[in-house]
C-alpha cells in the first residue's frame, strides 16, 4: 500500500528537520578548543538519508537543509556566494550516497573493516565537495571585499578547513556507529 | 526549549508584515543587486534611507536588528581593515611596509562595511517579518515557472513545510532523549573527545528509529488520506496580492532609478 516515492519525500523532509534540529539544540554542541569553538552535528542526518536511499536521497536532503538555513537564518552578502553556500555546498553532502550500496552489503555480509572503509569515504566525499563550495564561496566573497593581491584561497581554505575537518571526524564516527549498533536502520521497510 | 526560536520570526501589524512573502522576496533579492549600484557617498546616503525606511515599516526595534549583525561584526571588521589597510590612493596619511592608509582605502572600507550591514539588515527585515511557513510559500509560488523545466516545485514546497512543521516535536523529542540519558547517569561534554563521543551515540540512536518510525507512520496516513506525489494540490493557505505589494516594487523601481540618476549626475558614469 504504502508506495516507496511518499515515504522517500516524508524520510528526507523529516531528516532535513532534524539537521536543523542538531544545529539549533547549544548544548549538544562539542567543544574542541579551549576558546570554544563548536562543531555542528547537522550533517549526520543528511548522511544517513544518504547511505539509507543513495545519492538521490542525499542531494535532496541536502539541499532541503540549505533552503532551511536560507529561510531561518540567512547570511547573504553576495548573490554568488548565496547560491554556492546555500543552494550548492549543502546539497554536495548527499554525494555521499555514491557508496550507499557498497556500505549496505559490507553491513550485510558482517564485513566490518570495508564497512567502515566505506562509510568514510562517503563522508569524506560529501564533506571534500562542500568544502569546496564554501571554499569558492570564500573566494567570490573575498574577490569582492577584499583588495587585490590578497591570497584569498589561503584565507577560504583556513577558515573553512577549521570546522569542517573536525566536523568530518565527529560525523564520520557517529554515522558509523549509528548503523553498525542498529543496523535495520539502513534497510529501508517496504 | 519551546522558546528557541526557529527562523527569527516577530509577530506584529506592521505594514512589512502584511506584505505578500512573493513581494518581499523579490524586493530583497533585487536591493541586493541594487546595492551595487552605489558608487560614491550621495548613492550610499540613497540606500541608508531607503534601510532605514525598511526597518521603520516593520515595526520590530532596532536593537532586534542589531543583535542579528553582532554575530557577523568580526568578519565585516576584517574585511574592512583588509581594504583599509591595502589599498592605496589618493591622499596618503601613512605608509608603513606593506601597509597604507591612505583616502581611498578609508573610502573603500566605509563602503564595504556599508554594503555588508545593508545586505545583513534587510534579509534581516525579511525573516523577522515573515513565518517561515510563508516564506516557504513564497518561494514556492516564485518557483512555480521551473515546474516547465520538470522540476518537482510542489514536491519540494511540500517537503519544506512538512519540515517547518516537524522541527518543534524533534527539539522536544531530543530533549526527551537527552534528559532519559541523563537520568541513566550520562555526563554530556564531559571527559575525553572520545568518551564525548561516546555519548553521542545513544542520542542519536534512538533519535534517528523514532524519526524513522514518525516517517512511516506519516506517509501511510498520507497515503490512506489520498496523497499522490505528482497530483495537483491545492493549498489552505492562500498568498494574496494586494495594491500594498505593487506600490512596494513600485517603490524598488523608483529606488533604481534614482540611483542610476544620481551615479550619472554625481559622477558622470
Amino acid at each position: 500500500m504504502n508506495s516507496k516515492r511518499t515515504l522517500f519525500l516524508i524520510e528526507v523532509a523529516i531528516f532535513a528537520a532534524l539537521a536543523i534540529v542538531l544545529d539549533l539544540v547549544p548544548f549538544l554542541s562539542f567543544k574542541i578548543w579551549a576558546q570554544g569553538g563548536s562543531v555542528s552535528f547537522a550533517m549526520i542526518p543528511i548522511f544517513i538519508v544518504a547511505f539509507r536511499w543513495g545519492i538521490k536521497g542525499g542531494l535532496l536532503a541536502g539541499f532541503l537543509f540549505g533552503i532551511l538555513q536560507l529561510i531561518t537564518n540567512p547570511f547573504i552578502v553576495h548573490i554568488a556566494q548565496a547560491f554556492l553556500e546555500y543552494g550548492l555546498a549543502f546539497t554536495l553532502l548527499g554525494m555521499a550516497g555514491i557508496f550507499a550500496k557498497p556500505v549496505k552489503e559490507a553491513l550485510q555480509n558482517g564485513k566490518r573493516r570495508s564497512y567502515f572503509t566505506y562509510i568514510t569515504l562517503g563522508v569524506f566525499l560529501g564533506c571534500l565537495f562542500r568544502f569546496l563550495a564554501h571554499l569558492l564561496a570564500g573566494v567570490v566573497f573575498f574577490a569582492e571585499y577584499a583588495p587585490e593581491g590578497q591570497p584569498v584561497w589561503l584565507y577560504s581554505t583556513i577558515y573553512n578547513g577549521s570546522y569542517m575537518l573536525p566536523a568530518f571526524i565527529l560525523s564520520t564516527i557517529v554515522v558509523g556507529f549509528v548503523f553498525y549498533k542498529q543496523p535495520r536502520l539502513i534497510k529501508i521497510s517496504s | 526549549m519551546n522558546k528557541l526560536i526557529l527562523g527569527r520570526y516577530f509577530p506584529g501589524e506592521s505594514w512589512m508584515h502584511h506584505l505578500d512573502p512573493r513581494s518581499k522576496l523579490l524586493a530583497a533579492a533585487y536591493f541586493i543587486l541594487v546595492i551595487f549600484l552605489a558608487n560614491n557617498w550621495q548613492t550610499y546616503l540613497l540606500l541608508w534611507v531607503f534601510t532605514i525606511f525598511v526597518l521603520y515599516s516593520s515595526n520590530v526595534s532596532f536593537s532586534v536588528y542589531l543583535r542579528g549583525v553582532r554575530p557577523l561584526l568580526w568578519l565585516i571588521l576584517f574585511t574592512v581593515f583588509l581594504q583599509v589597510l591595502f589599498t592605496g590612493g589618493g591622499v596618503i596619511y601613512l605608509e608603513w611596509g606593506p601597509i597604507t592608509i591612505s583616502e581611498f582605502g578609508l573610502l573603500n572600507g566605509a563602503y564595504i562595511f556599508c554594503r555588508f550591514v545593508m545586505i545583513i539588515l534587510i534579509s534581516t527585515a525579511v525573516t523577522l517579518t515573515t513565518k517561515p511557513i510563508d516564506l516557504t510559500d513564497g518561494i514556492n509560488a516564485l518557483l512555480r515557472p521551473l515546474r516547465k523545466l520538470k522540476v518537482p516545485v510542489d514536491e519540494l514546497s511540500l517537503m519544506l513545510s512538512i519540515s517547518l512543521r516537524f522541527v518543534p516535536n524533534l527539539l522536544d523529542e531530543t530533549q526527551k532523549v537527552m534528559d532519559a540519558q541523563r537520568a541513566r547517569g550520562t555526563e554530556f561534554g564531559a571527559g575525553s573527545l572520545l568518551q564525548q563521543m561516546k555519548t553521542l551515540v545513544p542520542i542519536f540512536l534512538p533519535l534517528f528509529a523514532s524519526s524513522l518510525n514518525r516517517a512511516e507512520d506519516m506517509a501511510n496516513v498520507m497515503e490512506v488520506r489520498g496523497y499522490q506525489s505528482g497530483e495537483k494540490r491545492s493549498t489552505f493557505r492562500q498568498l494574496s496580492w494586494g495594491i500594498r505589494d505593487t506600490a512596494s516594487l513600485l517603490i524598488m523601481l523608483l529606488l533604481t532609478i534614482s540611483m542610476i540618476w544620481l551615479r550619472t549626475e554625481t559622477t558622470g558614469y
